[in-house]
Formats: structure tokens, sequence, C-alpha cells
């Protein structure tokens, strides 16, 4: 069986609406209207082509070097179109709780900057800094908004109470972008080992506290880890956003996100996770208002406060 | 038509289901569409004596009049667990058995679980191995089970050549290891935590093991149901056939509906 792209798309009817990368809101929207005379048993009408922000997601791949493989860039596009999401937010973290060099850092970013290059309608990048790399990580920070990014994505390197991350959050304030940072409360004593520096709840809730204006964006809630515990957690911390994604498709999740936080802290994204996130968007319980406003217009609202 | 090869019924300990009777099940399949869902009792997981979560998943089928296909739960380190395992597929006429090792205490490879998956080929029974209930990255404080493991199937299929497999709710398959390992026609996997787009787990799968491997599966209650319709909707490219095999008929042919 073939998997690339053209193949999927010639064999689902829609390879004349999805040429190339050129899909802005009005073509994204037409691609997944291509498919949404076909069957959805069970799914709300129309639902390929409500309007869709992926606020976390990924380039994982060093895309970057010359005769890169772009086939897992490809199909993560296949993939939002056939969804119709129109715009993939993507970081290229470095994982595994690696202090990584700023030259290692600059090439990760680097791959995230060649996807925006070859899909500019489709994917915004988040450029990832590693604390510690101290002035270097804010020239960093610097160097990607210059080229395009729009906001600045932690790992796990350290916890955000941690005082090195604090000139990070006080550079995204300087430009008003969006500081979104790895999440989890494990309780799994293996998986707190592999990182024991995860940021959880509590840790996003002392960082706002210190930097109130802080556009901040606790990462995917399904993720791994506790997420009841999460989002109880960000209950009296009102500045902070909760982002959607993660491979965890647990029922419930979003509507006590709604009703512990409010729809307008919540964020449509899917962190690799697209049918499943997509589909607990539709699944939950929720008003027409606040599924459009998770799925696209608070994340737009943050992008519009950027200044830079 | 759509059967969900991937549900149960009933309370889990860790976290509270929004649909744990039976009527909330079935209410939840209406609202999505599901024609029928094969089903497991939580409570045959975690009661001592499973076969009593058997009877009441036998009077919950009853009286849903074949909305909810149930599947016994047997233990076999579990006193008379062979008169429970003719009781449910007998008069009670379950089409496939559980086996949940790791929450019952023994592995498929000791004398317990060899006995029980020999007791299940031996009488043409497809055997159902639920990977994981939930993440364990999320895991209760009592929760110290773990997830199955390729190398426990393999091992189990190489042993027991002619079972059939249910492969409910895993992640991680790889389709030309089941087949080199002689599963090719006989096991069933369900998509709940297979992608169609972007990681296309599940066209690889139909790559290597065909459209009769496939079956829907979302893992309800414990999860949302819409991430399958939307994976089936993403397979309706292929020939209406094998996208109906998927859809229902493989459950329906496995388990003789």
């Amino acid at each position: 069986m073939n998997h690339n792209r053209r193949e999927f798309l010639r064999r689902t009817g829609a390879a004349g609406l999805a040429a190339v990368s050129l899909a802005g809101r009005g073509r994204a929207a037409e691609r997944a209207e291509g498919r949404a005379a076909r069957g959805s048993t069970g799914l709300p009408a129309g639902w390929r082509t409500l309007r869709k922000l992926d606020a976390h997601n990924h380039v994982f791949t060093p895309v970057q070097r010359p005769n890169a493989d772009w086939a897992e860039v490809e199909n993560l596009i296949e993939a939002a179109d056939a969804l119709g999401i129109e715009r993939l937010y993507c970081s290229r973290p470095l994982t595994g709780g690696v202090l990584a060099s700023i030259e290692a850092v600059r090439e990760a970013n680097d791959s995230v900057l060649a996807a925006m290059k070859r899909y500019p309608q489709r994917i915004a990048g988040y450029c990832f800094v590693q604390p510690g790399n101290g002035p270097a990580a804010l020239d960093e920070i610097e160097r990607c908004l210059a080229a395009g990014m729009i906001g600045v994505k932690l790992y796990n390197q350290f916890k955000f109470t941690d005082p090195v991350v604090f000139p990070v959050a006080e550079r995204c304030i300087q430009h008003g972008i969006p500081f979104l940072g790895h999440s989890g409360f494990l309780t799994d004593p293996r998986a707190l080992a592999q990182q024991p520096k995860a940021s959880h709840a509590l840790d996003f809730c002392a960082l706002s506290r210190r930097y109130p204006e802080l556009l901040l964006i606790m990462g995917h809630v399904n993720g791994g880890g506790d997420w009841e515990w999460a989002i109880k957690g960000l209950r009296d911390c009102p500045q902070v956003y909760l982002d959607t994604s993660g491979s965890v498709l647990e029922a419930d999740t979003i509507e006590r996100c709604v009703r512990e936080l409010g729809h307008r802290r919540v964020l449509f994204a899917t962190d690799g996770t697209l049918e499943g996130g997509v589909g607990k968007i539709l699944a939950a319980q929720l008003t027409t208002e606040q599924r459009e406003d998770i799925f696209w217009r608070n994340f737009q609202g943050i992008l519009q406060r950027r200044r830079t | 038509m759509i059967i969900d090869l991937n549900a149960s019924v009933g309370h889990y300990p860790f976290r509270r289901l929004s649909h744990r009777s039976p009527e909330e099940v079935v209410a939840l399949m209406d609202r999505h569409g599901l024609d029928r869902a094969v089903v497991t009792s939580l409570h045959a997981v975690f009661y001592r004596d499973a076969h009593q979560g058997n009877a009441e998943l036998h009077a919950a089928a009853t009286a849903h009049g074949g909305r909810l296909v149930p599947v016994a739960t047997v233990n076999p380190r579990y006193v008379g667990w062979e008169r429970d395992l003719a009781e449910a597929t007998g008069p009670w006429k379950m089409k496939a058995v559980a086996l949940w090792p790791e929450y019952h205490g023994y592995s498929l490879g000791d004398s317990a679980g060899r006995a029980v998956l020999a007791a299940l080929a031996e009488r043409n029974l497809p055997v159902m191995l639920v990977q994981r209930l939930e993440d364990r990255r999320q895991r209760h404080a009592w929760d110290r089970a773990e997830d199955l493991t390729m190398a426990t199937l393999l091992e189990a299929a190489k042993q027991h050549p002619r079972l059939r497999f249910l492969l409910v709710n895993w992640a991680g398959l790889d389709g030309a290891r089941l087949a080199a390992a002689g599963l090719k026609g006989r096991c069933l996997i369900d998509f709940a935590r297979q992608q169609v787009l972007f990681r296309k787990e599940v066209p690889k799968l139909l790559a290597t093991l065909g459209a009769e491997a496939i079956a829907f599966g979302s893992h309800l209650p414990f999860d949302y149901v819409a991430p399958s319709l939307i994976k089936l909707a993403n397979l309706e490219h292929l020939p209406a056939a094998d996208h109906e095999r998927i859809a229902w008929r493989n459950v329906a042919e496995f388990l003789g509906l």
C-alpha cells in the first residue's frame, strides 16, 4: 500500500483541492469541504469545515538539512487538510531532559523555520529554547521572532519555577508572545524518573503569579499524567491557558476543563494526535460558541496580543 | 452499521466514568450512531470472583436485546474457573473470553495462563487481550498493572497456534511481526489507539494484515467516541467492502454474530 500524500489524496478524491501548500483559511476549508460530502456517521454535520487552529504541534524531523525527508511533515499537512485544521503551531523541542547546547537548539529551530518556509500558510513556529543557555537563549528568541515565529516553547529541562526560566518569561512579556510549556503531573514513578523536572499545574500557577501579564499556556492536558489533577490545579490561576492536546482521549476531559476553568482558557491542540484531538472537541458537550472559541477564537486572541 | 469492538460497562475504581451502567452505555452508543458494542465487564476485572461480573453482564446484554455483545472474563487463578467458562460460553452464549493477567496476578506464559489459553483454543473461543485500560502515567497508587507487551502476545500466539485473538486497545503493533508469528487471519485489531492519518498505523496494518484484521473500536466509556468515528470517516476511500468490514462485518464474522 502506498502511504504517500499524493496517492492518499488521489484516492480520497481531494487531490484537485489539495495540490500544494498555498492554503490559507479558505483553502483549508475548501479541502475539507471536498470530503464533507462523504459519510461521517455519528459526527456533527460540517465538522471538517469548522475553523481550527492547532495551538500545539511539532515538526519532528530535521527537515532543514539538505535532501531532507519531508514525509512526516507532508503527512502532517495531509492530516490537517483532511481535518480542516487551518494552521499548525509547531516547535521542535529537544527531549529527554537534555541540556542542549545553543547550537543544537538553533538546529532544532531551523527545522521549524524550514517547514514554515515550505508551508507558509499552514505551519507557524514556536521557538524552542533551553533556558540554561542564558543570554544565548534570549538571542535565539530574537532570531526566531525575526524569522516569523509567534511564541516560545519550553520543555522539561527546568521546572518553570526555577529562576533560570524567568528571563525567558520576561522576554515573552516584552514581546507579548505566548509561552507554551510542556506539562505533566506524573503519578507513575518510572514516568516521573524519566522527566523529574517536568512542570505541573502548580508550577504554572507559581510562574503566573510571579508574571501575571505572561501569556502562559500549559501544554497538553492529555499528554500523560493525571489530567484531573492538572485541571483542578489551575482553578485558582486565571491567567493560565490550557491546551487540549495529547494522546490520551479520555471522555469528560474537555467538559471538566470548561466547567473548572471556563471555556475561554481552553485552546484546541493535538500534539500529533490529530484525529483524536479534533474528535474530543467535537464529542464534548459544548455550545456552538464554546466550541468555536476553543477551536480557534481563543488562540487567535492570544496571537493578536503580540507586539512583535 | 457500526459495531464497536472496544467497549466496557461498569464502574472503574480509579476514575469516574460518566457512562457506567448498561443503560448509560447504550444511550452513549445511540448518541454516536453505534449499532452494537462488544463489551467487557469492568466489575469482572476487579471483583475477586470475576464470574459475578459475568452474571451481571449476561443480564445486561439480555435486557438490551443484542445491542451489547458480552465478552466473558475468566480468571484462571480462581477456583472453579473451568465451570465458569463453561457457563458463560455455554448457556450464556458469550462469544469470546477476556483475560486480564495484569489484574489477576498471572502471566500468559505461566501455568495458569497456558491452561486457560489452551482451554480457549480447544473450544475455538477467541481470547480478548486488552493492552491497557488507562495510560500508566496517570496511574492510581493502587493500580500496579502494566501494559501487555508485543513480546507476550507473540509468545502466546506461538504457544497456541490455533487460538484466535481479539487485540483491543493496543498501540505499537507491528503488522509484519504479527504476520510472521502466524497471526494473519487469526487476529482482529481495533483502531482506538491507532491513527489513520499522520502516523498511519491503520494503513500500515491494512497493508500487512489485510482489511479482515481491522475493526472499529472506541474504548468507550473511558474515551470519547468521536475520534474513532473520524478515523472511520477517513477510511472512506477504501473499497466499500473493506470499509464495511472495518465498520462491522469483521467483528460479526469473527464472533459468529
